[in-house]
């Protein structure tokens, strides 16, 4: 406990991984593992506008997300009965597919460049276009993004530049002209710091 | 050897890895428990990212959606075949690494020069936005940060962050689509009854964000629709119109 330091949160208030709002989305997921086309509505219902939030943020084209977040809805389906709850969260098991096909597709994709292009020609003032989203998101978000303040420079540009706009780590290094081995390491504390941050932020 | 390997953990969590290096890190995964741990404990943290990015789906796509699953067929769980407690001979998982990568290599080679392209072109992006992104920054974490959203009547929305503080906001406009081949989105800042421009997008852009320096005196924000690559004062009638007194 005392390594809770100055919040004095006592130890059995330690957040559980899943947010308060959504409690049973690991009921149902067990009941789509089963076939249970209801649940998955449900199921949908909660975790849609997340999943297709996300893919649009990294993909940046609506057509595109929309087509993304439709593979990975089917794939929950299809492979809900793989989900293992000691692994993780359900929501973070949904939200890994999600991300990883965002970014494969991005990856994949010729268009990126001219989407690169695009996000960022008429308006210099467009960092990146999750900007967009910070401010018109903020309240859902301010939480997260209190604690991607909290980040310093470096581990919060390593960060959102992989997970919002999908760069592997060696663009990330060539982006910010940072070596390698500091990307990776930034990439790492800074996931840790932002990890202690929201914890410690539970109750707020 | 292998605390250089675990050095990727948080640019696995985020799928910062390409998918040779994820291949390997899967992998080492395996094979180390507390590494397994942190592994989870960080993606679990990267899922928190998604809260934000929160944006509501076309309607369209729950139908979609549940017409496909109801002719997909599930895939059973995992069996004992598929757990890692009865791993294939070490020769044979090799021969199955490899054969992997031969594959991605084929797959990656098509792409790479597309990557290495859109890296360069990112970097010099980057480099001009760098400047921008602290004053951004600072309007955005201004404490008495006012938010106002207004649709676009050709579908979208305008959004405006201001701080009385900071004098100045933070416009963002996202468009469902960019408006044709020769028409651009262009912003207009609105004092008393003139309104002056605060930039267009290029053809086929429909996101943008612009810093608004000067609050006072500024009534509304505005949005058109004008001719490329935008017009002096506006030509049509407002998009949207945010009233920000």
């Amino acid at each position: 406990m005392a390594e809770r330091g100055m919040s004095g949160r006592p130890e059995y208030l330690t957040p559980v991984p899943e947010p308060r709002r959504e409690p049973d989305a690991g009921a149902l997921l067990r009941a789509v593992a089963r076939g249970d086309e209801q649940a998955f509505g449900k199921l949908y219902d909660l975790v849609a506008p997340r999943v297709y939030g996300l893919i649009r943020r990294v993909l940046r084209d609506p057509a595109q997300a929309e087509e993304v977040a439709q593979e990975v809805m089917v794939e929950v389906w299809r492979s809900a009965a793989r989900f293992d709850p000691e692994r993780g969260s359900p929501t973070a098991w949904v939200f890994t597919i999600a991300h990883r096909r965002a970014v494969d597709r991005v990856r994949a994709e010729q268009a990126a460049t001219d989407r690169t292009i695009r996000a960022g020609a008429a308006a210099v003032d467009t960092p990146y276009d999750a900007v967009a989203d910070e401010v018109t998101g903020r309240l859902e978000r301010q939480q997260v993004r209190h604690c991607l303040d909290d980040l310093t420079e470096l581990q919060r540009q390593a960060v959102t530049l992989a997970y919002y706009q999908g760069h592997t780590y060696p663009q990330v290094s060539e982006l910010l002209k940072v070596p390698l081995a500091t990307v990776k390491t930034r990439m790492r504390d800074g996931l840790i710091r932002l990890r202690d941050c929201l914890e410690s932020g539970v109750a707020a | 050897m292998s605390e250089d390997v675990h050095a990727l953990v948080g640019a696995y969590a985020l799928d910062a890895l390409d998918d040779l290096e994820r291949m390997a890190f899967s992998r080492h995964l395996r094979e180390c428990e507390p590494c397994r741990v942190e592994a989870a404990e960080l993606q679990e943290t990267v899922t928190r990212l998604a809260d934000g990015a929160w944006s509501v789906p076309p309607p369209s796509l729950r139908d979609s959606v549940l017409a496909e699953i109801a002719t997909t067929r599930q895939i059973a769980p995992a069996g004992p075949e598929q757990s890692r407690r009865n791993p294939k001979p070490r020769r044979l998982r090799l021969v199955a690494a490899a054969a992997a990568v031969v594959a991605v290599v084929g797959a990656g080679a098509a792409v790479w020069t597309v990557q290495d392209q859109r890296v360069r072109q990112a970097e010099t992006l980057a480099e001009q936005a760098r400047t921008s992104e602290s004053r951004l920054r600072s309007i955005l974490a201004a404490p008495d940060l006012v938010v106002r959203e207004q649709r676009l009547t050709s579908g979208g929305r305008v959004t405006m962050a201001m701080s009385r503080l900071r004098d100045a906001g933070v416009v963002t406009l996202v468009a469902d689509g960019a408006p044709g081949s020769d028409r651009v989105y262009q912003l207009w800042t609105i004092h008393g009854e003139t309104p002056s421009s605060a930039g267009a997008m290029a053809v086929g852009q429909s996101t943008m964000v612009q810093v608004v320096e000067g609050l006072s005196g500024t009534s509304a924000i505005g949005v058109t629709v004008e001719p490329a690559p935008g017009s002096t004062t506006p030509t049509s009638p407002a998009d949207a119109l945010l009233k920000i007194i």
